[in-house]
């Protein structure tokens, strides 16, 4: 297809012939409401909020079913095309609860931002007079509906019928009656079902797990990348800190990235923030005792000089930065480094989409690097452990353990490690793809990672 | 408490099959004939349905629930469907809504206990000229007084005597 000029609001764009002009919009950021539209659904046509004005049509059209062709002139301003979206947004909001006090979507509600960008009318509608429906239902799988916010936008039923295929939500009755529901004693139940919360435009789907937890204008979002398993989906991390509190991460959504994960990512991988927070690491332990740093920092001098056969053991988690810092350590002290990566694989896991089998994050990394990945079982005299699963089957007389979170067995010696997001570094997926993660969370006394530690024990500055 | 097509209706969905290039196109015959077969749509038979035709039983709900004409519960079977529109308004509905509450003690959107006689009002019936109109079940009833409204009833007792 040819490369074609068209006009928007007086200016000029160049773009592929038959694109949706929606897209095109979406893509040089020009304002336009919608609802239904979304890239990875596709055009519905249904909530018409996306109208236009295009020159030699007697009415207005909707973007997302206009294939632009070259000479076109779109006009998405103006007294005529903003007076159609009124009347649209009004007719949306016939029955609408307008309950946007107590609705955890506030913040991040397109019915909200659409009525102060396009709406600002008076209702005409008194509160008796609308149409009710139920307002807590529980459809499984952590999502909570509110028939009453619900727009038909139908972006949570094409999920449910297109993209995986499990059919379990669809709208029923109709007029002033539609409403989104799952089938008579059946729940919506798949593997990545949290995502319609994220497809919902409105307050109608909620998380059961994030909300009420925290207005959404108090966090803070950084990018990063899903450790729950090799695909490496992007996500962005929402954090906040409260007064006098650790900042503390209160939820996972995905980030929208061709390459690797789309829109989406699973529901496993959303809710594994949970884990990363509980049973934290975050003690120095010397024989179990809570002990200082410069105690610890001898002790592991001790066990290090007392010679014998070291091994090191390297988490297929951690950053590909600190992987190499690690191999170079394991050089300098001449100790043998491994990453098991059979430990990380999980049959049931895995799917046809996203979801992988080998369930570490830099798997791919450590194949990169070239680091071994039998697990030796002759004894030997010293292991140290950067936060490896599966420590404990190694036969050592002594061990020191770096780890992330609380770990049963015993140890010589355990050293609080920065997880994920409290550190930062590249991952490579299994696809190959390098992909980089800043530092998201500031702990009040933060943690070191494998690189600090190291530079550290190897006599630097803390 | 499943739901099976009786042989006939089950012949009826092959036939079918052949004459629509997509089998989702049965929806609607199928939920008629499931309808027919017991009075009301049950969720078994909409699992059934989307069994026999490869659709999502989601699918045949959205359908069924859209269609004000499918019951997906039971009710009475005779249903009588008096027309609300202009025409039957103007021309005495009122008045035969009273005397069909009073005779059969139910109002519109009720079945009775006995489980013989539903009401409710429709939109047009289509048969303006002949207002007011009634459908009971599948028969239209036209020009309708009290006094034919009684007839009607005197003659289902006589059938169910
Ligand atoms: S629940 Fe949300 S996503 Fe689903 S139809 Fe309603 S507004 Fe759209
Ligand atoms: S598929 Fe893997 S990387 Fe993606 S969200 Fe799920 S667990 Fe995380
Ligand atoms: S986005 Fe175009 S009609 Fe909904
Ligand atoms: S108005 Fe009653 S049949 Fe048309």
């Amino acid at each position: 297809m040819s490369q074609i000029e068209i006009v928007i609001d007086e200016k000029k764009y160049a773009a592929q012939e038959g694109l949706l002009l929606i897209d095109l919009l979406i893509r040089e950021g020009l304002k336009v409401p919608y609802f239904c539209y979304h890239e990875a659904l596709g055009a519905d046509g249904n909530c018409r909020m996306c109208m236009v004005e295009i020159e030699g049509q007697k009415r207005p059209q909707i973007a997302c079913d206009t294939n632009i062709k070259e000479g076109m002139i779109v006009r998405t301003k103006g007294q005529m095309i903003e007076s159609v979206r009124r009347r649209i947004l009004e007719l949306e909001l016939i029955n609408h609860p307008v309950d946007c006090a107590i609705c955890d979507q506030a913040g991040e509600c397109k019915l909200q931002d659409f009525y102060m960008d396009y709406g600002l009318y008076d209702s005409k509608i008194d509160q008796a007079e609308k149409v009710h429906h139920k307002k807590h239902i529980d459809l499984g799988s952590n999502v909570m509906l509110d028939q009453e916010r619900c727009v038909l936008c139908a972006r949570c039923t094409r999920f449910t019928s297109d993209i995986t295929k499990t059919h379990e939500l669809g709208i029923v009755g109709r007029g002033d009656h539609a409403r989104v529901t799952t089938m008579p004693g059946k729940k919506l139940d798949n593997p990545y079902a949290m995502n319609v919360v994220d497809l919902c435009p409105v307050g109608a789907l909620t998380s059961k797990d994030f909300r009420f937890a925290q207005r959404v204008w108090f966090l803070t979002s950084t990018p990063s990348v899903c450790h729950g398993c090799a695909k490496g989906c992007n996500i962005f991390i929402d954090h906040n800190k409260e007064k006098y509190k650790d900042e503390r991460i209160y939820r996972f959504r995905p980030r929208p990235n061709a390459d690797v994960n789309g829109y989406f990512i699973c529901d496993a991988g959303r809710l594994s923030y949970k884990e990363l927070q509980e049973n934290r690491q975050l003690e120095m332990l010397i024989d179990g005792m809570v002990s200082k740093e410069d105690e610890a920092v001898a002790c592991y001098h001790k066990l290090v000089a007392d010679g014998g056969k070291i091994v090191i053991l390297a988490d297929a988690n951690l950053y590909t930065e600190e992987l190499e810092a690690i191999q170079k350590y394991a050089h300098i002290l001449g100790a043998q480094l491994c990453a098991p990566l059979e430990s990380y694989r999980d049959e049931s896991f895995g799917d046809d989409w996203l979801k992988s089998s080998q369930r570490a994050a830099n798997a791919k990394g450590v194949e990169k690097l070239g680091i071994a990945q039998i697990l030796s079982t002759d004894p030997v005299a010293l292991l140290i452990n950067f936060n490896h699963p599966d420590g404990s089957k190694i036969k050592a007389q002594k061990s020191i353990h770096l780890q992330t979170h609380q770990m049963e067995g015993k140890a010589d010696l355990v050293l609080p490690l920065a997880p994920f997001s409290e550190s930062s570094g590249t991952l490579v997926n299994e696809d190959g793809i390098e992909q980089f993660c800043p530092k998201a969370i500031w702990r009040n006394e933060p943690l070191m990672s494998a690189i600090e530690w190291i530079d550290l024990l190897q006599g630097g500055e803390r | 408490m499943s739901f099976v097509f009786s042989e006939e209706n089950l012949a009826k969905i092959e036939a079918l099959k052949l004459r629509y290039p997509s089998p989702a196109a049965l929806s609607l015959p199928c939920l008629w004939m499931a309808q027919y077969q017991d009075g009301h749509i049950s969720l078994e038979a909409i699992e059934v349905i989307g069994e026999l035709i490869g659709t999502p039983p989601m699918e045949i709900y959205r359908v069924a629930t859209f269609y004000t004409m499918f019951h997906l519960e039971p009710i009475g079977k005779y249903h009588f469907q008096l027309c609300k529109t202009l025409s039957c308004a103007l021309c005495g509905k009122a008045e035969v809504l009273e005397h069909l509450i009073q005779r059969l003690g139910i109002r519109p959107g009720e079945s009775s206990d006995d489980g013989k006689f539903a009401l409710s009002q429709v939109e047009c019936l289509g048969s303006c000229g002949t207002a007011p109109v009634m459908q009971m079940n599948d028969l239209y009833y036209e020009n309708l007084t009290p006094e034919k409204i009684d007839a009607i009833l005197e003659s289902l007792e006589g059938e169910h005597r």
